[in-house]
């Protein structure tokens, strides 16, 4: 998985892992927008180009079993990776990718990853990663959900 | 450009900075949860047996992926059922895959059900036949058979060390011991 320096085209080799107790001190709300310690009963991720120990992007998920769904509870780049100056492009596309990856591996043909944005966000997410629109949850499921692992997961 | 277009177009632009996806509450997630289930049901009913077999295939992919990263103590037969989630997933009867590649239906039915070890050119043309499956489903590496094998194999003769280190140590002499 790879994200995009956009002032080069370079591309990094990045790697998601899960939060260590040692992150919570640097995840400011200013440069992470939440207060991150309130979600440590959940699984936390973070973003990181190979080598670096600096976290371009955070997730936060839940895993539903019931419903053959991982939900994706907080999600952000960091501040400065926001807006049309970012530094980075794709950190959200391989974070929501990962979530994917998680959901096909618990639950195959059922695999759904949710969301529920804003409404006046939503479509920049039906439009960027085929989202299915449900009231206010938004979803992506196989055949769409197989479709982004291999757009974000490739070149190891 | 309107003032509501550039209000929307700036959230767009940070639309993945800060998306508190969260249930408000319980009886929020509970409606929502539902509806999604209906939608999702009737969707799933549309789903293609080649869809569902690209899903399967994907998710043994990834299993295999997460297995050969850390090391596993348990007693599964990792490779083993791996081999039995790939073959049953494409195959109706497991003779038709055997004779795709060649071997006897008795020597697959000893590998799948732990009889008999597979031998080197058994996992090779597994490895082969593998790369021609995931061809058009994800990107599938030529070694990861081979990698689950020999993990596994790792992961076995380390957790059963008590088992077989008391009688070899007898065996092993230092005639020559650097100091």
């Amino acid at each position: 998985m790879t994200i995009i320096e956009t002032s080069s085209r370079v591309e990094h080799q990045i790697e998601i892992t899960p939060i260590e107790d040692v992150d919570y001190k640097v995840l400011t709300k200013s440069r992470y927008f939440f207060d991150w310690k309130v979600e440590q009963a959940y699984e936390v991720y973070k973003l990181q180009i190979v080598g670096s120990s600096e976290i371009l992007g955070l997730i936060s998920l839940e895993r539903i079993p019931d419903e053959w769904r991982v939900h994706i509870r907080l999600l952000t780049a960091s501040m400065e990776n926001k807006g049309k100056d970012k530094k980075y492009d794709k950190i959200a596309g391989n974070l929501i990718a990962f979530s994917s990856k998680i959901a096909v591996s618990e639950y195959a043909e059922y695999a759904c990853v949710s969301l529920r944005p804003k409404s006046q966000i939503a479509e920049h997410y039906i439009d960027k990663y085929n989202m299915i629109s449900t009231g206010m949850t938004l979803s992506i499921e196989v055949p769409e959900i197989l479709n982004l692992i291999n757009l974000y997961d490739h070149g190891k | 450009m309107t003032m509501e277009n550039k209000k929307n177009k700036g959230f767009i632009e940070d639309a993945e900075y800060g998306l508190d996806s969260r249930y408000k509450s319980n009886k929020e997630y509970k409606s929502e949860a539902t509806s999604l289930m209906e939608a999702r049901l009737n969707r799933m009913k549309n789903l293609s047996k080649n869809q569902i077999i690209r899903a399967k295939l994907m998710q043994l992919k990834l299993k295999m992926e997460e297995y050969i990263k850390q090391p596993i103590y348990d007693d599964r037969n990792h490779f083993s059922d791996f081999l039995k989630l790939y073959v049953d997933t494409i195959y109706s009867k497991r003779n038709r895959f055997a004779y795709d590649i060649n071997i006897k239906p008795i020597r697959l039915s000893q590998v799948i059900n732990n009889h008999r070890e597979p031998k080197d050119e058994f996992i090779m043309k597994l490895m082969i036949h593998s790369e021609k499956v995931y061809e058009n489903i994800c990107d599938f590496h030529k070694k990861t058979w081979y990698q689950v094998y020999f993990h596994e194999k790792i992961c076995d003769t380390m957790s059963s060390q008590e088992k077989w280190r008391p009688e070899l140590e007898k065996d092993i002499k230092f005639s020559e011991l650097i100091e």
